[in-house]
């Protein structure tokens, strides 16, 4: 998994790329989700478009993500989701939890 | 064990998340040449990935000197992955629903049930002499041309 991040009015967009599988690329988008927000942006936006799939060690990473921005009054939402994904999210019922759009510029101007 | 040992059928890796990739890598190179369909790969491959997880972290502790043994066998109608750990065994029924309201924003205690929704089979045995073998079924219901 390759992982790239920018900023656009305040809002942070990571782009993580490939696999989530829960090696040691896991702990990457981990560390930097949680640098970010122990940086003060809390409002997030996870581009799924590039990611290929992800098991649960993903899941609990957007999660840890989630509740952490959220206590801090902010909010980490999803974009791109692809059908593999989406069906991830339905079968886990986070579908229910995460905020989800059809595009960057959408979820961007959410917050 | 230090490295992963490609074998015939699979791959058999030390108990560190690291391998994960391999196992990966592996899994998708035999079921392209056997001519599966992108979408039952990835399905596959996301099961796998959750069963080797929970072999090296559940079953075998982390302890680099146990391994996990992945083995591939594909038929007509079907693709059979079994995963195989050295630890002491796991009571599958004693985790929690992880679609239970309070245990939605859980971080851990999504894998078998997700496996058990990516594929059609999943069947897990105790070995009489120590260890877990997790052995799922998925059907080739599209076949790649």
């Amino acid at each position: 998994m390759k992982l790239i991040h920018r900023e656009e009015n305040n809002v942070v967009i990571i782009e993580p790329k490939g696999k989530i599988m829960g090696g040691p690329e896991s702990i990457e988008l981990h560390d930097l989700l949680h640098e970010l927000i122990d940086g003060g942006k809390n409002n997030v936006v996870v581009d799924l478009s590039k990611v290929d799939w992800m098991n649960s060690s993903g899941l609990g990473i957007l999660i840890s993500g989630l509740t952490t921005v959220r206590r801090a009054g902010g909010d980490l939402r999803l974009a791109q989701v692809t059908d593999k994904i989406q069906s991830l999210l339905t079968i886990t019922k986070l579908i229910t939890v995460f905020k989800a759009y059809d595009t960057i510029e959408e979820a961007t101007k959410s917050f | 064990m230090k490295t992963p040992a490609i074998t015939p059928d699979g791959i058999i890796i030390p108990s560190a998340g690291a391998f994960l990739a391999a196992v990966d890598q592996r899994l998708e190179e035999i079921l392209v040449t056997a001519g599966i369909d992108s979408s039952t790969i990835a399905d596959i491959a996301i099961s796998v990935s959750e069963l080797v997880n929970n072999a090296i972290v559940h079953g075998n502790r982390s302890d680099p000197a146990k391994t996990v043994t992945v083995h591939v066998k594909i038929s007509e109608d079907e693709v059979r992955v079994t995963v195989t750990d050295q630890g002491k065994g796991f009571a599958p029924e004693a985790v929690p629903s992880p679609i239970a309201d309070d245990n939605l924003l859980r971080e851990v205690g999504r894998g078998l049930f997700i496996v058990k929704n990516f594929v059609d089979e999943v069947n897990v045995a105790t070995l009489p002499a120590g260890g877990t073998r997790v052995e799922i079924a998925k059907r080739r219901e599209n076949r790649a041309s």
